[in-house]
């Protein structure tokens, strides 16, 4: 039996609606988040989980640390039910919700941090250890007596990260831990999150819309639509079905002649440089790359592959969602 | 237990940081009391009442010091139910009720604390006729300290309670206009409950809000014989038991039905 067992997962949610402009009543609308959701994932992984706003991916984070009842469906997380188990469960998985905060607003992140150390009543030493441990890898050291208010947004994702590991998790669960930060930060977290995985093996699930967090850290990738599950599988195999067109940029020395070139190309010319986009399925890289050999002498080239978030986009389309 | 109390002391200290929310309440509170007595200083002038004056201005000092303890203020709470942060209390292990006590218990008892201090100190200061008495006997300030710690336990369970209902309408500000307006009424901060009409009286000391402050006062200033005190803190902390277990009842409840606001 695997770590995480899910099983036929279904969660509504009632939604009420005003029916017009300054209308007393108001409709009720059942929105299915959840439509038989099943997966498993085994200790140690880091699996990345995507899908359009909506689809119930923070819905399925919620219900597998314990904090929303199901309708129907079962979870197994190391033999507990989540939400029937909530207060064993959550002793040892770690949550960071990337919009919202669980440190203290207005005292030093320390206090903080020593909350959280009687909350899950660790040993002195051990919080300690582990404390050294997190402001060593993400570098917070200097940062423990200020208040949470004066911290930078990134600064404060890497707080709140620190305040979901003091208690040495096995399961973490990231439901957009990089929103808005910036690129140093969001390699750092990635750094950090490797590290995490690969020395205590912690298993991480990772939610995001951030598709090079993605590729830079999940060998595996579950797609979720509409409450459910489209895709489940290696990344590569996902978008190698979605990747289907190149740019190439030239430039060439003295004249050219781009008549010989196939038709029905998107050709656009900026500065100096021709930028070519084409189908992969109709126009062979070699042929293209021959026939502009023909064109005229060059100078520089390159190609491009698909932005990894037009692909997602043209498959989120594809699939209807 | 350990966590509670630990969540407990973080929000005492967070409270030491607003000091300056403490000087503009102790101004404010000094101001309606000083107001009040003058109120009843008058009433007393044209006609005497049953009860003496000293005994009104001593309650209207101490309701003054201690108001912080009334009015429901955790504000940080209530937007958190509102806005979907209690996601992250969920996720911890401990009970939910226990930490919204320890946190809201925290919060009265800082706020009032460190204004009832130099309050009191300001009020024993005043010329006579002004100015707070000092407690009747030595078992009688014991009584009333014992009794306002149930208060404390007692209003704290009492606003857990509308906490669990702000769960689920999602809008706090209807729940505290009347918590606040029964609160302020019942447990004597408007006019004293010594000087409601006898019968009345009857009623309202009976009423959870009676045990906030209106106990411990009457304690204080030896209204009440030793049966009479035994009777007052057996009712308190009746009340108290009544309304924590309501409270974790209410929440258990909530927990099934639970949605996170926000996404």
């Amino acid at each position: 039996m695997s770590y995480i067992e899910v099983n036929d997962l279904r969660k509504t949610f009632v939604v009420r609606k005003k029916r017009a402009r300054a209308s007393l009543f108001r409709d009720k609308e059942r929105v299915e988040a959840l439509r038989g959701l099943s997966f498993q994932v085994g200790r140690g992984e880091l699996i990345g989980y995507i899908g359009p706003n909506g689809a119930g991916k923070s819905t399925t984070i919620k219900i597998l640390s314990g904090i929303l009842t199901p309708e129907s469906g079962s979870v197994l997380i190391d033999g507990r039910t989540p939400w029937a188990d909530r207060r064993e469960h959550v002793r040892h998985i770690g949550v960071v919700f990337g919009q919202r905060t669980q440190l203290w607003w207005d005292v030093p992140i320390i206090d903080s941090f020593s909350l959280l150390r009687d909350i899950y009543r660790l040993p002195e030493a051990a919080w300690k250890r582990r404390l050294d441990e997190l402001t060593d890898a993400l570098q917070l050291g200097s940062l423990l007596r200020t208040p949470l208010r004066l911290l930078s947004l990134g600064q404060r994702m890497k707080a709140e990260l620190c305040g979901s590991l003091l208690h040495e998790p096995e399961l973490l669960f990231l439901d957009e831990p990089s929103i808005g930060l910036d690129s140093v930060s969001k390699l750092a977290l990635r750094q950090f999150l490797q590290w995490e995985n690969r020395e205590r093996g912690t298993t991480v699930m990772l939610t995001t819309h951030d598709m090079e967090d993605i590729a830079a850290l999940c060998p595996r990738v579950m797609v979720l639509g509409h409450g459910s599950k489209l895709f489940d599988g290696a990344l590569t195999d996902l978008l190698s079905r979605y990747d289907t067109s190149r740019t190439v940029t030239v430039r060439f020395s003295g004249k050219y002649d781009l008549d010989g070139l196939p038709a029905g190309l998107d050709v656009s010319r900026e500065g100096e440089n021709v930028i070519i986009a084409y189908s992969l399925r109709s126009l062979p890289t070699p042929v293209l790359l021959e026939r502009l050999q023909r064109a005229g002498e060059i100078r520089e080239m390159t190609i491009q592959p698909q932005n990894i978030d037009h692909m997602i986009a043209d498959m989120y389309r594809e699939m209807a969602l | 237990m350990k966590s509670y109390l630990s969540v407990f002391r973080l929000r005492l200290r967070m409270e030491l940081q607003y000091r300056g929310a403490m000087l503009g309440g102790i101004l404010c509170q000094v101001f309606f009391g000083l107001i009040l007595i003058a109120l009843y200083r008058t009433l007393y002038a044209s006609r005497p009442q049953a009860l003496p004056l000293e005994s009104v201005v001593t309650y209207v000092w101490l309701q003054q010091a201690f108001f912080r303890m009334v009015l429901s203020s955790d504000d940080e709470l209530m937007d958190k139910i509102r806005t979907g942060g209690i996601a992250y209390d969920l996720c911890r292990p401990v009970s939910l009720y226990g930490f919204y006590y320890a946190r809201i218990a925290a919060m009265k008892l800082t706020g009032s604390a460190m204004r009832a201090v130099p309050m009191l100190v300001f009020a024993a200061l005043l010329p006579k006729g002004w100015n707070i008495a000092p407690p009747a006997s030595i078992p009688a300030a014991a009584l009333g300290l014992c009794s306002l710690t149930l208060g404390l336990l007692c209003v704290t369970a009492l606003e857990n309670i509308s906490m669990g209902f702000t769960m689920r309408t999602l809008d706090f500000r209807g729940i505290r206009a009347v918590m606040n307006l029964l609160m302020t009424l019942l447990c004597g901060n408007i006019l004293p409950l010594t000087l409601f009409p006898d019968s009345w009286q009857k009623v309202i000391t009976l009423l959870p809000y009676a045990q906030l402050l209106d106990a411990p006062i009457r304690l204080y200033t030896g209204q009440y014989g030793m049966d009479a005190a035994i009777r007052v803190i057996g009712l308190q902390a009746g009340w108290t038991l009544l309304l924590i277990l309501l409270g974790t009842l209410l929440w258990r409840r909530n927990r099934s039905r639970l949605t996170v606001q926000g996404g």
